[in-house]
């Protein structure tokens, strides 16, 4: 009886369940390409045009950069950044409240899958962003990732701190006022606050120690790192915090689909 | 595990904010089977198949589907079960194909079967023609007809489906009842939930009638008529009446209006006595009439409330 239980529960991995939702959530955001896509790059472009033709001309050079060659990395990582917290943020948020993630919560994916998909959706909208981005940078500045292999492990890393972030806001949400809270009073304060613009050896105390206790600082400095070979603190230090940080917060998010957390009654 | 049944619930319970929305159901669905939940809005239907299907956790009790376990054994069972929800949830930028196809997927049919079952299926349920548009280009019926087809998508054994015919005119009801009585011809297990007697009395095997988290009585419709029923004396009169002779109060009268409906075992035999108490009122009698026993006396009988929630104006 145990034996024909056991063989009557056992599933064969058959990854196709989890690649269709993979394929569901990277369809919304490529049909979109116009509000998905294409608005973070205009915008580092532009960022590019003003500091590089206008204002970054009459600021210093920075550890040998030009001002806008060091602003860069910080540049693309908050396309990054805003783009694989809002993949997931949204879709899931949407699947939610219209109950369409029924469809998935009816199907014989696991917890795991589910949530891998999600963010596997947002993880590549924010890599095609970051590869999107940086060609920009080689084009207008000639800029080339110093370490491509550490730049794409600190996407990775990144990509997928944020998009495990985007799901716990989606559900924990209850209006569109709380998905957008968390960008707008916590992420992006934090970027700005966190050396986008400015190496911390510029500012004065207790600023310069204050900003070590920033957790973007170590994201624009990892991915600053990467691409260009040099940063305020080195890359395994910032590396060492994001990726057990992204880690971490995915473990909390398929845990938080197991127990059905506001998404099963 | 073969010999096992469809669907097997113990003593299964649910409280939502204090409030017990399932209070010790039992029932067994056998394989092939064709098997309703009828009762009211708000009885513990939904939250039933919520439970099988995987939306509702359960507070205690079993709840098997195929002789597995529907939380431990999640992956499996829900492989094997398709569900028609009662509300029209879609993504609403989806195609209708997409729809079907994702569908399709998440049960492991690679893309090019997903695609080939969803051209089947938009065939049967006559939806071709919307194939390349979104949700937002569909009628209701339409709609109530393409939640049936994604529950299909995988052939599973055995099709849930809550308020299947809720909102749908009578001609679309009637297709659906006939679609579902040829899946189940075929073989599949049909469990669905409804408040609708006829559809009920029309389709299911066994009827299980449910009323405040509790069910009250599961037989063939035909049985629990045969036990339960009662059948109906029904008067008009000229003018409107507000209450009821207390000899006809034990009959579970009914108001509605200048209409009385009094329900008795065997109305052929009651009728004198009814007459007889009426006319020593002063009330002028329009109309009288006799129906045998259906199902809805047979609900009314045991929960002393119509389906819709009018309550009987007597005891029961």
């Amino acid at each position: 009886m145990a034996r024909v239980e056991r063989e009557a529960t056992a599933v064969r991995y058959d990854p196709t369940g989890m690649l269709a939702h993979y394929r569901r959530e990277c369809h919304r955001f490529l049909r979109l390409w116009r509000q998905t896509l294409f608005p973070p790059v205009l915008t580092a472009t532009l960022y590019v045009l003003v500091f590089g033709k206008s204002l970054g001309s009459q600021i210093r050079e920075i550890d040998g950069f030009t001002y806008v060659q060091y602003i860069f990395p910080g540049l693309l990582i908050m396309g990054v950044i805003n783009n694989s917290y809002a993949n997931v943020a949204t879709s899931l948020y949407v699947a939610r409240t219209e109950r369409f993630i029924e469809d998935l919560l009816t199907s014989p994916l696991s917890y795991f899958e589910m949530v891998l998909a999600y963010i596997g959706g947002s993880m590549t909208r924010g890599l095609l962003i970051s590869v999107l981005t940086m060609t920009i940078g080689i084009f207008l500045i000639g800029l080339t990732p110093a370490h491509p292999i550490l730049f794409f492990v600190t996407i990775l890393s990144v990509t997928l701190l944020f998009a495990s972030l985007g799901t716990l806001a989606a559900l924990w949400a209850t209006s569109w006022d709380n998905v957008n809270m968390f960008v707008n009073f916590v992420i992006t304060p934090l970027t700005f606050l966190g050396g986008v613009f400015y190496s911390i050896e510029m500012l004065p105390e207790p600023f310069k120690t204050a900003s070590r206790f920033n957790p973007m600082f170590y994201v624009i400095n990892a991915v600053r790192h990467s691409v260009l070979g040099a940063s305020d603190v080195p890359f395994l230090l910032s590396i060492g915090l994001l990726a057990p940080l992204a880690l971490g917060l995915f473990a909390l998010c398929v845990h938080l689909f197991r127990i059905g957390y506001r998404i099963q009654s | 595990m073969p010999d096992s049944p469809a669907i097997e619930i113990v003593d299964l319970r649910k409280r939502f904010r204090g409030v017990e929305a399932v209070r010790g159901i039992s029932l067994r669905v056998e394989r092939g089977e064709f098997f309703g939940l009828l009762g009211p809005n708000g009885a513990g239907k939904s939250t039933t198949l919520g439970i099988l299907t995987g939306l509702v956790r359960r507070d205690s009790g079993r709840a098997d589907v195929l002789g597995l376990d529907v939380e431990r054994d999640y992956r499996v069972v829900r492989r094997r079960i398709g569900l028609a929800p009662q509300e029209l949830n879609f993504d609403r930028f989806l195609t209708i194909e997409d729809v079907l196809m994702y569908q399709g997927g998440y049960f492991g049919l690679d893309r090019r079967r997903a695609k080939q079952r969803a051209g089947e299926l938009l065939e049967e349920f006559g939806l071709s023609a919307k194939r390349r548009e979104t949700i937002r280009s569909l009628s209701g019926g339409m709609k109530r007809r393409l939640l049936i087809a994604k529950a299909l998508v995988h052939e599973p054994e055995i099709i849930i489906l809550d308020e299947p015919t809720a909102g749908v005119d009578v001609e679309l009801r009637h297709q659906l009842w006939s679609t579902l009585r040829e899946l189940n011809r075929q073989g599949t297990t049909v469990l669905l939930t409804t408040h609708y007697i006829e559809e009920a009395e029309a389709l299911c095997e066994r009827v299980a009638i449910i009323d405040h988290g509790e069910i009250v009585a599961t037989d063939s419709p035909r049985s629990l008529i045969a036990q339960e029923g009662t059948g109906a004396i029904e008067i008009t009169f000229e003018e409107p009446i507000d209450d009821v002779p207390p000899p006809l109060c034990d009959w579970s009268p009914l108001i509605d209006g200048r209409r009385l409906t009094l329900h008795v075992k065997d109305p052929g035999r009651r009728i004198g006595e009814t007459m007889a108490v009426l006319q020593a009122t002063s009330r002028t009698i329009q109309d009288v009439s006799m129906r045998q026993a259906n199902l809805e006396d047979v609900f009314i009988h045991l929960t002393g409330h119509t389906i819709d929630g009018k309550a009987s104006d007597g005891p029961s």
